[in-house]
């Protein structure tokens, strides 16, 4: 017997499940009908059934962690090393004259750039293995953590630090205690759009210097024309890119506990 | 000390019954306002006054008269580049505890809680732990916030946020509170409420009290002296005596109130037309 109430919570789960991922769930249905319809050849389209069975295989050898581990830990070395010195970099360059005048070129040029075309030149200083897709990575999803925390700081109303230096804070203690809270919700907002991009970089850069890790995985099986292979690859990456945004949001919800949206209804 | 003493009797036409040195000294202070683009703007023109200890002191004037900037400049907020600010006859060079301000719009700490927002001054200021939590409660109290002590401010209403920003002004103890139109932006039921409070806090713990308002029948409720600005450049027109029982609980319709607010707002209200007339 379960215990009082738990109907009505699997319930309830069950609906918000179906509500939220109604339209993925059409989504994959159409793609199983049509796949199994003879449209397409199983080439050009495998059946879903197949691509998840080819994921649980990948997942009983073993291979699936290992890639995903890899893929994983180079987005997210990269994301860290975004975080901190993409936030240093934006508050040295709202506090320093120098910093402003060095950093903001680069910014303006660099931030509508495709980075990921400096890959070869990347390959050809670095070589072709995880210092080299960790560069290219952080070279990508910098940029927003700098423009994001470099707005958040102008944005600070001045009365804000004024009532600090009001108390006797000091210009050390400003900084930590009152610029980096005040900016953390905006701050936030750059972090939350550079860790997708590291994950899309880390699998781009994988995919085009080949070894381990999901991209290389997508490659290798194209190369041997495993289409399902190529497929599995598809649905691992975009779950685990839900899975990490998710978390991001929920990391927000618990730092931003103040913040006048943690009484509003999530979007994300 | 000789130097501010001259200044202050110097000053004695501002405030001809001096009888003991002004606490806030204020002397031909302009303050030119440069905007980061457009044109500059002389927002104060040779201001001079003097507040005594433990006075209530309202400036009053049209927006743009540049009654914020003379208070921001009593803060040490703004540097003073024409002129002297002398408080306690030392010339002010930076915000210190001694000045508490209070602004408009609170300016509370949105990540901390009422009780966190209260002792982060007395953190600054180097309290001991069981001393500075005693203190902030007895502030929370003062304002009549008890229960909302872990409140964070996106879940107080306006009233309750400018009670905190004047508790943690108060809390950290202040000899002078320099205020910004602190109930500009509450509603007017609100805002009748917190003057009273405001009061009762004053004549519980008397400071000398600047208060930036264009409300005339406020300034003239909470003030001894309402200082009528002029509008741009701002320049002080008058000072007016406006003491009266502050306890009286009919003096709204008090005859001699009623005709100060009307002297007061006829001086303003030139003032006022002539400030839209610059500005369209």
């Amino acid at each position: 017997m379960p215990p009082d109430g738990w109907p009505e919570k699997a319930a309830r789960f069950t609906y918000i499940v179906v509500t939220r991922f109604f339209s993925i769930a059409v989504l994959l249905a159409a793609w199983e009908i049509l796949a199994r319809s003879g449209t397409f050849t199983p080439f050009q389209l495998p059946a879903l059934s197949n691509v998840l069975l080819r994921i649980w295989q990948d997942a009983v050898t073993g291979d699936l962690a290992i890639n995903t581990a890899l893929t994983l830990y180079r987005a997210l070395v990269s994301f860290a090393i975004c975080a901190v010195g993409g936030v240093a970099i934006g508050m040295a360059m709202s506090r320093n004259r120098l910093a402003h005048w060095f950093f903001d070129p680069i910014i303006s040029v660099g931030f509508p750039m495709p980075k990921i075309a400096f890959l070869p030149v990347i390959i050809l200083w670095l070589g072709v293995y995880d210092v080299s897709k960790i560069s290219i990575i952080v070279i990508d999803a910098i940029f927003p953590v700098i423009a994001a925390t470099v707005i958040a700081i102008q944005g600070i109303e001045r009365e804000l630090l004024w009532s600090a230096r009001n108390m006797g804070a000091r210009e050390r203690e400003m900084l930590w205690q009152i610029v980096l809270p005040a900016a953390l919700p905006q701050i936030m907002t750059g972090l939350q759009v550079a860790l997708p991009l590291t994950l899309i970089v880390a699998v781009v850069a994988e995919m085009l210097m080949g070894g381990y890790g999901l991209g290389g995985a997508m490659m290798t099986a194209s190369r041997f024309a495993n289409s399902t292979g190529v497929f599995a690859g598809i649905v691992e990456i975009a779950v685990i890119g839900y899975c990490l945004v998710k978390a991001m949001a929920l990391l927000r919800r618990r730092l931003l506990i103040w913040h006048q949206e943690a009484n509003e209804p999530t979007t994300a | 000390m000789k130097a501010p003493l001259d200044r202050s009797r110097r000053l004695g036409r501002v405030h001809a019954t001096m009888s003991v040195p002004a606490q806030i000294v204020v002397d031909q202070v302009s303050h030119l306002y440069r905007p980061p683009r457009g044109r500059e703007v002389l927002a104060l023109d040779q201001v001079s006054l003097d507040v005594a200890n433990r006075e209530f002191v309202a400036l009053l004037g049209p927006s743009g008269c540049g009654k914020s900037t003379l208070l921001y400049l009593i803060g040490g907020f703004l540097p003073v580049e024409t002129g002297a600010i002398l408080v306690d006859g030392k010339p002010v060079a930076a915000p210190g505890p001694d000045r508490g301000i209070v602004f408009q719009h609170f300016a509370l700490f949105p990540w901390k809680t009422v009780r966190g927002n209260i002792l982060y001054g007395l953190e600054r200021q180097g309290m001991p732990k069981d001393e500075r939590e005693q203190r902030a409660l007895d502030f929370i109290e003062l304002v009549g916030l008890n229960g909302f002590e872990d409140s964070y401010p996106s879940q107080l209403s306006g009233g309750m946020k400018q009670r905190t920003a004047i508790a943690r002004t108060l809390a950290f103890d202040p000899k002078i509170l320099l205020m910004d139109e602190p109930f500009g932006a509450l509603d007017a039921q609100t805002r009748g409420l917190m003057q009273a409070e405001l009061l009762r806090i004053w004549q519980r713990t008397p400071k000398t009290v600047i208060f930036v308002t264009h409300d005339v029948q406020e300034a003239v409720y909470l003030a001894d002296r309402v200082a009528v600005m002029s509008a741009r450049p701002g320049r002080i027109k008058t000072i007016v005596d406006t003491k009266f029982d502050k306890n009286d609980p009919a003096i709204f319709k008090a005859k001699a109130f009623v005709e100060k607010v009307d002297e007061i707002w006829n001086l303003v209200k030139d003032e006022a037309i002539k400030a839209q007339g610059k500005r369209t």
